[in-house]
């Protein structure tokens, strides 16, 4: 029986291997690049030009063909067919002086905006999609995800009132609070303000933040301010930013004592055998994930002691409320700690 | 005065028994209606088990893969049905358990709910218990562990703590049987109306948070007059909780009256959903507007408050000054079990003492059943349907083809199994597998997954089935997904027979013979080890690929080590385990043997089917290194991987027309020395590539049928079913194909 040649066998798998890998590589994949082509229609476009005339209204700056084009990246005179489009379908009227949308038109932009801002609500709170992702992946869903299912997704994530950027999320019968809050190159040295919103578009501006470590809900305080950075503590730890990316940060002042003294130790620094107290779980840990560490006692006020080590260092088991709960070495150190004795003993 | 649920009301849709069909529980039959909740490792299922001794049966919940048992007993005159909810922290109804419990204690409105709360960690037991209250007045608190609160200095003021939380407070210790009558009393009590209570209920929270709860819960009384927990409600309007939301749309949460009786006066005058939508809607519009006036963070101080209760209470009704026996063994064996040294060596050497055990010790019961079954049953049979007067191709598909399958699988599943699920049980009792999941979880981490995935594998080791069902110990859907799909890579206890035969025959016959048997043994055990790197490898593809995102909610309880209950696991794993066997057994090996039968027997053109595609299959056998006997025996013993060997040999024998040997065409068989089947492969041009290669594609092959059913049972999509199938049998051509394509380059061929 004649057998094949073991070289030419190798061979072939190989080509096929080489070849699967080139149509279906995620992201730049034959297949994934077809895909994506063939979802930027013409309805997509439309829906993106009248969510930029939208955030033209919200924000208060007056749009114009030009804008429009330079927002969708498309020449100009597509954009005038686009913006003839959504006139015909008495989405918006031009009478000369910019675009106002009509109330039809600022209603299906407020479903879009819902749809948004529910999938990076779900992205950040239930998956592990990279922050800096969230809007491109929210850009695809706002337009591909029917009425009824965004509000089956709504129900899924508990009705959320705010985006992960700290923006509030339409409601289903198309309310939303006016912006508030104000840059936080508005404040003076030494004023406190809580977060409320961070930029997401320019992406490299949003990045720099993401980096510096921002996230809504933090306490921010500034210490100086100079031309070229702001320096400020958030959550206790020391930041700069630079004020062009400082102007993208919106916060809320807040009134003189509401910071926390920070910086504050977390439960992955305590070794085995020592106790702290609770002071919070931080901000930055929202969704199930606070629901969890919550339900499970570490309020704040709780004695806690790290008891055991795992075989391999990671997890760790610490007794809480006369219970052994083991937590991953991530999860620890969302657990803000005070050490002292003087709290132990209480 | 709890109502009867007579025929009427059943058909009412606006009483209780409508609610809970949906939730899966039928009510004839039945006076009253208890649900037993808690914390997970209070002694739940032994209060339940105390409760309704062997009358009870488990299922699941409607629509979800949470497990549920129900059972009944009698008491006082009465007949009580039991329902046992899931372990859970709280009624958030941040998980599909906590869902299930909530929905069920809401809407299934049970006449008593028993709280299971353990003695030595009441303060945190509490906080569920709070949570229940304030949902739903009739409630029985059950005192569990009390002897071992006892032990550590811990003692409770009975009489206090009922009083704080106007409850009936029952000490028990249920393994014993220790105040369970007393339990029964105060159930009854509750449920008959004989003992009022007036439970505890948090009545003041931070001040905008009281502000919006008392202003909605106002509003709520006022639409829905017979509301008894509207602050509850209230709270849950203003987190959003979408069920609660559609309930008080919809109107039904205005129905929900505390006896279960249907609304007052005749269905005419009951409030239809249709006409009060507009009220529903101006309330739920009121709490969307009071929901943005509250800081994001109110979720926290509810649990705040309520744990900040639950401390009070327990801080007044404890005794102090008790003495506390003996040395913490708890803490020492934790330190063994888990340090950093000795962790490891010591889950080694447990584990492969359950595998010993196991294959020692079913040796003996397997070769009893197969003597009695094949070795005497199978020719008794033959006997007799030939006195009958059987034709030939009946007796040979019902006797030689269903019967002789079905004894097989019998003869070598049964007793593995039924030696390691019990050993298996008994450490899960004992409380040592958190242990196991806590040490291994950093590799699990690694690879996109869930700690308690290592318990899954261990159990799939036993059996693939059994693994993919205790998977449901895994709260979060895509980790869940990852340790069904990669489950078959355990290599279970059916295909070990496989693994030492071609071990001992291939491989320890390398070796010089007083060394062959341990050669033989590493071989199997390195395929196992081999097996496990696969499945880490499998679940990091998988998580990186098409199960990507949502992110995990780690957390492990490691419980106190309880003394296991011996003699009760025993019987009831036995039982389980028995059962499913049989029933494996005879729906998915016997129309197997039938088809081997038919196969071997059937001639087209001359040849018998079997030999036709054997011949078609042979090509891409050999370029697998492995060959088209050995395709054709996996592509029919789907069903069962014990039946591979006898199905071997039976199709070699065929095919090489070999008289002398076996017992007839279409028969499979086995041969009483490993030498004897050894000549006898070797004859069909078996060599060492074949049976490493054999060895690998036992172990990375698609799950067996019982899996694949079980698999799709628990996903409930065909799309994840074809992938836990696909997978596998993917990994196993490729290494197949590359080991043989190395060795034949190595060797020169």
């Amino acid at each position: 029986m004649s057998m094949v040649d073991p070289i030419l066998a190798l061979t072939a798998f190989t080509t096929v291997v080489v070849f699967v890998a080139i149509l279906f590589w995620p992201r730049h994949g034959l297949a994934s690049r077809i895909g994506r082509l063939l979802r930027i229609t013409e309805r997509v476009r439309m829906e993106d030009a009248l969510k930029h005339l939208f955030d033209g209204e919200y924000t208060g700056k007056t749009c114009s063909v030009e804008s429009v084009a330079g927002a969708l990246e498309i020449s100009r005179a597509r954009a005038a067919r686009l913006v003839n489009q959504l006139e015909a379908m008495e989405l918006m009227h031009s009478d000369g002086r910019g675009l106002p949308l009509t109330k039809a038109g600022r209603e299906y932009a407020l479903r879009l905006l819902r749809t948004h801002r529910l999938w990076e609500r779900y992205l950040a709170d239930r998956t592990n999609v990279k922050p800096a992702d969230w809007h491109e992946q929210a850009e695809r869903q706002e337009h591909t995800l029917a009425p009824a299912e965004t509000e089956a997704l709504a129900a899924r994530i508990g009705h959320p009132l705010y985006d992960p950027h700290g923006d509030p999320i339409p409601t289903a019968t198309g309310e939303m609070p006016p912006q508030s809050g104000v840059p936080l190159t508005a404040l003076t040295p030494g004023q406190s303000g809580a977060v409320v919103h961070l930029e997401d578009e320019p992406r490299e501006v949003f990045q720099k933040i993401l980096d510096a470590g921002l996230v809504p809900l933090m306490r921010v305080q500034v210490i100086d301010m100079t031309p070229e950075k702001i320096r400020f503590t958030a959550d206790g730890t020391t930041l700069e930013l630079d004020p062009v990316a400082a102007t993208n940060v919106t916060v809320v002042p807040l009134p003189q004592g509401e910071v926390g003294e920070g910086p504050f130790d977390n439960l992955a620094s305590l070794k085995s055998g020592e106790s702290a107290t609770v002071v919070q779980i931080a901000p930055t840990c929202q969704g199930l994930h606070r629901r969890r560490l919550l339900d499970l006692g570490f309020v704040p006020g709780t004695l806690v002691t790290a008891e055991l080590e795992g075989a391999l260092r990671d997890p760790v088991a610490y007794r809480v409320r006369s219970t052994l709960i083991a937590l991953r070495k991530q999860q620890a150190e969302w657990i803000h700690i005070d050490r002292s004795d003087q709290a132990v003993r209480s | 005065m709890a109502a009867s649920v007579s025929s009427a009301c059943d058909a009412c849709s606006v009483g209780r028994a409508a609610s809970l069909v949906q939730l899966g529980v039928r009510l004839d039959r039945w006076d009253f209606l208890v649900a037993l909740a808690g914390n997970p490792n209070t002694g739940k299922s032994t209060v339940f088990n105390a409760l309704t001794g062997l009358r009870q049966h488990t299922g699941n919940w409607p629509g979800k893969t949470v497990a549920r048992a129900e059972g009944g007993y009698r008491h006082a005159g009465r007949r009580i049905k039991l329902i046992d909810l899931p372990g859970t922290y709280s009624l958030n109804a941040g998980s599909a358990d906590e869902e299930v419990a909530r929905d069920f204690i809401l809407f299934g409105r049970p006449d008593v709910t028993v709280v299971v709360v353990d003695a030595t960690r009441l303060e945190r037991n509490l906080n569920l218990a709070i949570q229940i209250l304030a949902i739903t007045d009739r409630v029985v608190i059950c005192l569990n562990l009390v002897d071992e609160a006892k032990r550590r200095g811990i003692g409770t003021d009975v009489v206090k703590l009922s009083q704080l939380l106007g409850v009936p407070v029952v000490p028990t210790v249920a393994r014993r049987g220790d105040g369970i009558p007393e339990l029964l009393d105060a159930i009854h009590g509750v449920a008959a109306g004989e003992v009022k209570t007036s439970p505890f209920r948090i009545d003041h929270y931070s001040p905008d948070l009281e502000a919006a709860v008392e202003r909605l819960s106002r509003h709520l009384e006022r639409v829905f007059p017979e509301l008894s927990n509207s602050r509850w409600v209230a709270l849950r309007l203003l987190a959003g909780d979408g069920s609660i939301t559609t309930a008080v749309r919809t109107g039904e949460i205005g129905t929900l009256r505390e006896d279960g009786a249907p609304y007052p006066g005749s269905m005419a005058t009951a409030p239809s959903p249709v006409s009060d939508s507009s009220r529903s809607d101006e309330l739920l519009a009121l709490a969307e507007e009071l929901r943005w006036t509250l800081s994001p963070e109110f979720q926290d101080s509810l649990t705040e408050s309520s744990y900040a209760a639950a401390q009070t209470i327990v801080q007044s009704s404890t005794l102090r000054g008790l003495r506390r026996s003996g040395f913490d063994l708890d803490r020492s064996l934790d330190r063994l079990l888990t340090s950093r040294w000795l962790g490891f060596p010591v889950m080694l050497v447990i584990l492969s003492a359950v595998f010993w055990m196991t294959i020692a010790g079913a040796n003996i019961p397997s070769g009893a059943i197969a003597a009695l079954l094949l070795d005497m049953g199978h020719p008794a049979l033959k006997d007799l349907a030939a006195g009958i007067g059987m034709p030939w191709w009946v007796s040979g598909i019902l006797i030689d083809g269903v019967y002789l399958a079905t004894a097989w699988v019998v003869a070598v599943m049964l007793p593995p199994m039924a030696i390691f699920f019990p050993l298996f049980t008994l450490l899960e009792d004992f409380g040592y597998l958190p242990r196991v999941a806590f040490n291994l979880d950093k590799l699990f981490q690694k690879a996109g997954a869930h700690g308690k995935q290592a318990l899954t594998m261990c159990m799939g080791f036993g059996c693939n089935a059994a693994g993919v069902v205790s998977t449901r110990v895994i709260d979060s859907p895509r980790e869940r997904l990852i340790a069904i799909i990669t489950n078959n890579f355990s290599l279970c206890n059916g295909r070990w027979p496989t693994q030492i035969l071609i071990a001992s025959i291939f491989i320890g016959a390398l070796a010089p013979a007083h060394i062959a048997g341990l050669v033989s043994a590493t071989a199997v055990v390195s395929v196992a080890v081999v097996g496990i790197g696969a499945m880490l490898l499998a679940s990091w593809a998988l998580s990186r690929t098409v199960l990507r995102g949502e992110a995990t909610t780690f957390s492990l309880e490691l419980p106190p080590y309880r003394p296991p209950r011996i003699i009760r696991t025993l019987y009831t794993s036995l039982i389980d385990r028995t059962v499913i066997v049989l029933w494996r057994a005879i729906v998915f090996a016997a129309p197997a043997g039938a088809v081997i039968w038919l196969l071997a027997n059937l001639h087209v053109g001359g040849l018998s089917i079997a030999e036709l595609m054997i011949s078609w299959l042979d090509p891409f056998g050999l370029l697998l290194g492995l060959n088209g006997v050995i395709l054709l025996a996996y592509v029919v013993a789907i069903p069962a991987n014990e039946i591979v060997i006898p199905t071997v040999l039976m199709l070699t024998v065929l095919t090489l027309k070999l008289g002398g040997v076996g017992a007839g065409s279409g028969v499979m068989f086995e041969l009483e020395s490993p030498s004897a089947t050894s000549d006898l492969l070797r004859a069909g041009g078996w060599t060492l590539l074949t049976g490493i290669n054999l060895m690998l594609f036992s172990l990375l092959h698609n799950p067996c049928s019982t899996t694949l059913y079980t698999v799709y049972k628990e996903t409930r999509s065909v799309k994840w079913t074809t992938l836990s199938a696909a997978l596998p049998l993917a990994m196993g051509f490729t290494v197949c194909f590359l080991i043989a394509q190395i060795w034949r380059i190595a060797t020169g061929l």
